[in-house]
């Protein structure tokens, strides 16, 4: 009778063992796929399935050993780093892809002579080897040059004009540099090849709005508006066309006609957004307080309008 | 002697778990304090207290419109609270960094209109560990329309020792994880900018 039951707890250990493995699998396969930069838990859970399960992996462990190795680097797990690297060059002798990322290593060691000298080995091979122009370009944002990074990215993306991760970074370099003109000049790029995106057009609307001026505010909503429409519960670009279109109903430079449109905008707006923290604050007791602050900050931004 | 902000265990620690959570990123913030009764005319009197912190923003911190959002809505929220905008801190992006620069001094300056006292706070990454052994706060005041770095040896805790413990605790737990700034609220209403789990760590530790 004993011998039976310890038989069942083993087999379902076993299984438990399975689900654990399966599902460390999946996640690190979502977080890659999603782009997300969450290395601690990356580490967590790559750093166990590589160490206990790299038989069930089959050639998926190669992908993990990337995704670990680049997640252990932001965690200063140059150990780890090391071990994923060491394995990465066994299987793939003379990989460029591996000596970009022995190129990464080195730049989180702060070695960025040593890191450049690896990409341009890279490019010496091959010109056109987009990832390494890149860490390039991130050397320079690491050692704080902005305005050669700006410069080697615009040139980067004369030759390669359909690089959306680079016409991003270039949008964010010109933000942080206060050029919000340029900056909306890229995400307007952005904006013509995805159409559909609503982040694009939320950001590009705040860039707008940050430029400031009347005509900069009144693009500012027409593209919160569009980033609405694109989907509905984008809260900042419903927050966004509230203030665009509060500021312009303030603005006495404006005649009747466009103040009174814009009240309108504002009314719909508040009502939204009070209908939004409604739904949230359901239950919630701490969110109670949310709600009610973001009334009386509707109501007293009506007194500003009027 | 002008009054001059120091800041609670609750408020240091939940700045540096805000900088912990987004180490790849510039994260911002501001400090609120307890609305003084009446304005003292004997300037040798307690400094103001920051009793608390709401993280704002990772990342793009350079964008006016959702900055402007935050600070509407959390000033009602200090209103209700018996509160005041006391503070504003920055970390920046790159670990090396920790001027302060034109953002930064924007929305200090905007604070220190409401507020004569407000401080400007930058954190220092390059001093970050675990241990929390030294503050890595550089705390500007604002003195005729400049800002002016505060001396290093200056006592800006009500209680240092409590804090150090308690953030190095909290940082050891990983409690950064489940930190909430505005920008997480914007992406999900139902998450609480106020925090209100890690304040009652922040209490359950002292």
């Amino acid at each position: 009778m004993l011998r039976k039951v310890a038989k069942l707890l083993y087999f379902d250990n076993w299984n438990v063992l399975i689900i654990v493995f399966t599902e460390m699998r999946d996640k690190l396969r979502k977080w890659r796929e999603d782009n997300h930069r969450n290395s601690e838990q990356i580490v967590d859970v790559g750093e166990e399935l590589i160490n206990e399960h790299a038989s069930k992996l089959g050639d998926d462990i190669w992908i993990i050993y990337e995704q670990v190795m680049i997640a252990a680097l932001d965690c200063s797990r140059d150990d780890l780093a090391w071990t994923c690297l060491q394995e990465l060059k066994r299987q793939f002798p003379g990989s460029q892809r591996v000596k970009r990322l022995a190129g990464m290593r080195l730049e989180a060691l702060e070695k960025y002579e040593d890191a450049s000298k690896q990409y341009d080995s890279i490019l010496q091979d091959d010109p056109t080897n987009t990832a390494a122009r890149k860490r390039k370009i991130s050397i320079l944002k690491a050692q704080g040059k902005s305005a050669e990074a700006i410069r080697e990215l615009n040139e980067y993306l004369e030759q390669f004009v359909g690089d959306q991760e680079a016409w991003h970074e270039l949008s964010e370099l010109y933000i942080n540099e206060h050029d919000y003109g340029k900056a909306a000049f890229c995400l307007e790029e952005l904006m013509m090849t995805n159409p559909h995106n609503h982040l694009y057009c939320e950001q590009y609307a705040e860039v707008k709005y940050t430029q400031g001026g009347l005509e900069n505010l009144e693009l500012s909503r027409k593209y919160f508006a569009q980033a609405l429409k694109l989907n509905n519960r984008n809260m900042r670009a419903l927050f966004g066309l509230y203030m665009s279109a509060s500021h312009i109903a303030a603005c006495p430079k404006v005649n009747a006609t466009v103040k009174k449109a814009n009240v309108k905008y504002a009314a719909w707006a508040t009502n939204q957004i009070n209908r939004a923290y409604q739904l949230a604050g359901r239950g919630t007791k701490e969110n109670k307080c949310s709600v009610k602050a973001v009334e009386e900050m509707l109501e007293s931004m009506q007194i500003t309008m009027s | 002697m002008r009054m001059s902000i120091k800041l609670t265990t609750q408020a240091y620690c939940k700045m540096l778990l805000h900088a912990a959570k987004y180490p790849h990123c510039a994260v911002n913030g501001l400090l609120v304090a307890e609305k003084q009764k009446e304005k003292k005319k004997d300037s040798h009197s307690t400094p103001i207290l920051c009793v608390d912190c709401i993280p704002l923003f990772h990342g793009t911190l350079a964008l006016a419109p959702m900055l402007e959002v935050a600070l509407t809505l959390i000033d009602t929220w200090c209103k209700e609270n018996k509160y005041v905008i006391a503070g504003y801190y920055q970390a920046n992006e790159r670990t090396k960094d920790f001027r302060p620069n034109q953002v930064s001094e924007k929305v200090g300056a905007r604070i220190a209109e409401n507020f004569s006292e407000a401080a400007m706070i930058m954190v220092d990454s390059t001093r970050f560990t675990m241990g929390c052994y030294e503050p890595i706060l550089a705390i500007y005041d604002h003195h005729e329309n400049k800002w002016k770095c505060r001396d290093c040896n200056v006592d800006s805790f009500d209680d240092w020792c409590e804090a150090q413990k308690i953030t190095s605790a909290l940082l050891e737990g990983r409690s950064y994880e489940s930190l909430i700034d505005f920008d997480n609220h914007l992406d999900d209403l139902r998450n609480d900018w106020t925090n209100p789990e890690i304040n009652k760590s922040v209490l359950h530790l002292c």
